[in-house]
């Protein structure tokens, strides 16, 4: 295939043209192309456009294989995120400075040149700095302060979270917040064992599984009271975070 | 640069007639894409100018135009193969009615400023 053609192809799965009509349409130029090359016709004069992309852009185009609003550029994307970040965190910023603004201080006689240490109002809490902890550490932090982590690690759970570190968190450190405000943390993980899972529950599933950057997907057994007979992968085995473990159920009759 | 100018015209004057072209020679037979660029060629249109057929027969074929079919072709792979459905015929015989029209309208006005030219 010519380096023409190979680009073209590239654009087209670019535009996301289906791979079908796409091998079509390079098919047919390859072949128009070496016939006007056996004939001493010059590509250019069967292209018209030396730039495969743009060529590529507007056959692609005009036949309706792409679709009419392209996809948003990265940059663009990256622009809302941003925007839609700024705007909950401004939002957010006057929501606590509000609760700040309208709570009573309570007022202290001080001598001048004497140190003052001043603490958040009792219903808010700062966040704790979790970057670079291990995972199993920042939640004790994290709980011991009543953030919400939107999960749960305990002793039969705290082998698995010892692998991850924290790498981000949201909120930022410092950050004042009320009590049992969410706190998301994200993890850079080694791979983990995957645990053994049979004879648990769901829930148990979910609770051993999460810390380890793992999910529960079911299996299509039916169920009633959800107790795990098999799982994919076996229990043991190595695999790298974030991935899903099938699980079967079946429903013991009570 | 004048030259370049010319066949920047040029190209933006077959640009609106380039569809027709493309009908013209397959209403009577079907023909593959480059077998359509040799049609043109011996019929004295020999480049196309900026762009192609390529996107052009894709719009004709969104729009109903052409009909396609693929066939084995002497000795190489199956080809798309293009004809001109009923509606292409009909866009076909109504866009040379308009293009006559023009033509003799532009022709009018531009043959006394080539009278003026070379005298």
């Amino acid at each position: 295939m010519s380096v023409f053609v190979e680009e073209c192809r590239q654009e087209w799965k670019r535009l996301g043209v289906p791979d079908l009509l796409a091998d079509e349409m390079a098919a047919d130029l390859e072949a128009d192309l070496a016939e006007a090359e056996a004939e001493g016709v010059p590509a250019a004069e069967i292209l018209g456009e030396s730039d495969p992309r743009r060529f590529a852009a507007t056959w692609a185009g005009e036949r309706g294989l792409v679709p009419e609003e392209p996809p948003t550029p990265k940059s663009r994307r990256r622009f809302w995120i941003l925007l839609a970040v700024g705007l909950v965190l401004l939002g957010f910023l006057l929501g606590i400075g509000g609760v700040v603004a309208f709570a009573k201080p309570k007022v202290t006689a001080v001598q001048r040149g004497q140190s003052v240490q001043v603490f958040p109002p009792a219903h808010l809490v700062r966040v704790p700095a979790l970057v670079g902890l291990q995972l199993c550490h920042a939640y004790r932090i994290a709980h011991s302060r009543t953030f919400d982590l939107g999960f749960r690690i305990n002793r039969k759970t705290m082998s698995g979270c010892r692998g991850s570190v924290v790498v981000h968190q949201r909120p930022s450190a410092g950050a004042l917040v009320p009590r049992h405000w969410p706190l998301a943390l994200r993890t850079r993980q080694d791979p983990v064992h995957v645990p053994n899972l049979v004879g648990r529950s769901e829930c148990d599933a979910e609770n051993i599984l999460n810390p380890l950057g793992l999910h529960v997907r079911l299996g299509l057994r039916p169920c009633q009271h959800r107790r795990i007979v098999s799982q994919n992968p076996k229990a043991g085995q190595l695999i790298q975070p974030p991935h899903a473990v099938t699980v079967w159920l079946r429903g013991a009759k009570s | 640069m004048r030259r370049m100018a010319n066949e920047s015209r040029r190209s933006q004057m077959l640009r609106g007639v380039l569809d027709l072209c493309l009908l013209a020679v397959v209403v009577d037979e079907p023909a593959y894409g480059y077998e359509m660029t040799r049609r043109l060629r011996e019929r004295g249109l020999s480049t196309v100018g900026e762009g192609s057929i390529y996107p052009l027969l894709g719009r004709l074929e969104r729009e109903g135009l052409v009909a396609t079919h693929r066939q084995a072709s002497d000795g190489g792979p199956p080809r798309k193969y293009y004809s001109a459905s009923p509606s292409g015929r009909r866009a076909l015989s109504e866009g040379v009615r308009a293009w006559r029209d023009v033509r003799g309208e532009v022709d009018s006005v531009l043959a006394t400023i080539e009278a003026e030219v070379t005298q």
